[in-house]
């Protein structure tokens, strides 16, 4: 915004043909020059990442992927096709315990908070405040390289705070598609990492529709679709937080099933972070802090009127946030 | 845009021009140091610079943030430590420095990393250890599935009294209640089923809200072959 507004002013007083200063005139030239390409550039990257969310659920593509932490290494195979105005989305883990794929159909005008953000809309989280994705990440266009044999645009994702990481992302240059993404530390170390090894976009593939007659995708809840300006809401919660890391807005909220747990689910458009109060499980369970690969998940207590409850926050964020989050819930007035 | 703030930036366009006086220099420094806007602004002008000279811009990954953080997470006594020994004779130095560094290692070894960062009003102190503690905890002990615990295990009584103590595996201690259970202890496999469960559902959400579409759920092949398929099963159905 001050770099426009330099720019504005520059211009004016081009315009005006008033430039009273030499040292002025040369702060004319140094900003009128690379300012647009500047702007391009920021603006080019912040298009990509929007360009991506939108990709990722409309087109039809499937690939075989790897997940990589602390050295570990995993393969899921990926289908995602679209059907008359709905995503049927298939993952199939290649190795360790054998399981059932994970099925599941969803609205494809189902925009969710993440979907929002990611798309560079202004979220209003109150009269007075906007979260906006760019206001918490830097984008800078890295340059191009190759994943899965196609070409790709290398995008870094600067966390602007500590209270998230970072990402290096990797966007196909033909389809918008994420390619390859990498969770960066704050000391620019590699947490975790999805790549595509193999891909095919834009493929029809016949047997996802015996599979959706034979009813094999559930569908997903549907309630947390958000309109512009419109939020989530925890209208029964007793639960409130004192204090949210920067950005993050709610995405998603569970009330209390028969199980006793009730759900709170936050994103910034990129990170997301979840948080569960078990009222039931609440006598048993430790306090622990755990990870898992990226994943940080801090178990609290709470006892509230002699009865206690679990409060855990799980999520890819760095550990103080989720420590800070957890220990932020409170008791709402 | 206030008087300062335009003399401040008047100032920072004469230094990249290589004409800021010596005393505009230290303002601008001193100004940096607290105002991130303009550090920003500073970062902008150089990658202008760098393009303007068709160098590639390569302002990459701004560690400043990182590094000051670091630098203020340092503990007070280490740096007073190192300037008084940095007096006395080389040979004893080197030996003081080794321990130094021995006891700053242990020290962050053993720094509750779950509790100390947050005081009682509930800010944030140091943030930058959290992560270094989170990355450095050592190999990998396979816990619930993967699971990895911290070394500082945080037991919390009933009673309310945060205590924090070392271990390797988290062991539980409940203070006696009245209305409770004499002593209770926490299975193992509960604490597995648990966290699995909502590392579970937490995947599921993640697929939904970030930029990865479904790849999160590539996250639960350390989980629990059925558990994770009977969480996301029951996602699913909803």
């Amino acid at each position: 915004m001050a770099l426009s507004s330099i720019f504005q002013i520059s211009l004016k007083a081009l315009l005006l043909k008033s430039f009273k200063p030499i040292k002025q005139a040369a702060l004319v030239a140094a900003v009128l020059l690379p300012g647009p390409l500047f702007a391009e550039q920021m603006e080019s990257a912040h298009d990509l990442m929007a360009r991506m969310a939108k990709a990722s659920r409309e087109l039809n593509y499937s690939g075989v992927f790897t997940y990589e932490h602390r050295g570990n290494l995993t393969s899921a195979k990926l289908i995602h096709e679209v059907r008359e105005g709905k995503i049927y989305e298939r993952l199939l883990h290649m190795d360790g315990t054998q399981r059932d794929a994970v099925s599941r159909a969803d609205n494809l005008d189902c925009l969710r908070t993440g979907d929002m953000l990611l798309r560079g809309n202004a979220y209003k989280i109150n009269n007075e405040n906007y979260s906006r994705l760019k206001d918490f990440y830097e984008f800078h266009i890295k340059g191009d390289g190759r994943i899965a044999n196609r070409q790709v645009s290398m995008v870094h994702v600067l966390p602007r705070d500590k209270y998230r990481y970072g990402y290096v992302v990797a966007i196909d240059k033909e389809s918008g598609l994420l390619l390859q993404s990498v969770l960066m530390s704050h000391t620019g170390k590699p947490l975790e990492r999805f790549q595509f090894v193999d891909i095919s976009i834009g493929e029809y593939r016949s047997e996802i529709d015996s599979q959706i007659k034979e009813g094999q995708f559930g569908n997903i809840d549907q309630t947390d679709c958000v309109e512009l300006n419109r939020k989530v809401d925890t209208p029964q919660s007793m639960w409130q937080l004192n204090w949210l890391p920067p950005g993050f807005v709610l995405a998603s909220y569970q009330s209390p099933g028969e199980d006793g747990q009730e759900s709170l689910m936050y994103t910034d458009g990129l990170a997301v972070f979840s948080i569960f109060i078990d009222s039931v499980q609440g006598n048993t369970l430790p306090p622990v802090d755990a990870k898992l690969g990226a994943t940080v998940a801090v178990l609290t207590k709470a006892d509230i009127n002699g009865h206690q409850y679990a409060i855990c926050v799980v999520g890819e964020i760095p550990r103080g946030t989720a420590s800070q989050v957890a220990s932020a819930i409170g008791i709402a007035p | 845009m206030s008087d300062h703030k335009e003399r401040l930036e008047q100032s920072l366009s004469a230094l990249m021009d290589g004409e800021a006086s010596e005393m505009e220099t230290h303002r601008l420094l001193k100004a940096v140091a607290e105002d991130p806007q303009l550090r920003d602004r500073w970062t902008r002008y150089h990658m202008a610079s760098a393009s303007i000279k068709g160098e590639p811009a390569t302002t990459s990954i701004d560690y400043s943030a990182a590094i000051s953080a670091a630098i203020d997470q340092e503990p007070a006594h280490r740096r007073s430590a190192l300037t008084v020994f940095a007096g006395s004779a080389g040979r004893f130095a080197i030996a003081a420095s080794v321990a130094l560094v021995a006891v700053f290692g242990v020290q962050q070894l053993n720094s509750p990393a779950g509790t100390s960062l947050i005081n009682d009003s509930g800010a944030i102190s140091e943030f930058a250890g959290v992560e270094t503690a989170a990355e450095n905890s050592g190999p990998a002990i396979q816990f619930p599935s993967g699971f990895q615990p911290n070394i500082n295990a945080r037991t919390v009584s009933v009673g309310g009294n945060n205590k924090t103590s070392l271990r390797t595996t988290p062991v539980l201690e409940f203070q006696q209640q009245a209305q409770q259970q004499i002593k209770q202890q926490y299975s193992e496999a509960e604490l597995r089923a648990y966290l699995n469960n909502v590392m579970t559902k937490h995947s599921s959400h993640a697929a939904l809200n970030s930029s990865q579409g479904m790849l999160p759920f590539a996250r639960l092949s350390e989980v629990d072959g059925q558990e994770a398929s009977k969480g996301a099963g029951e996602t699913a159905s909803e």
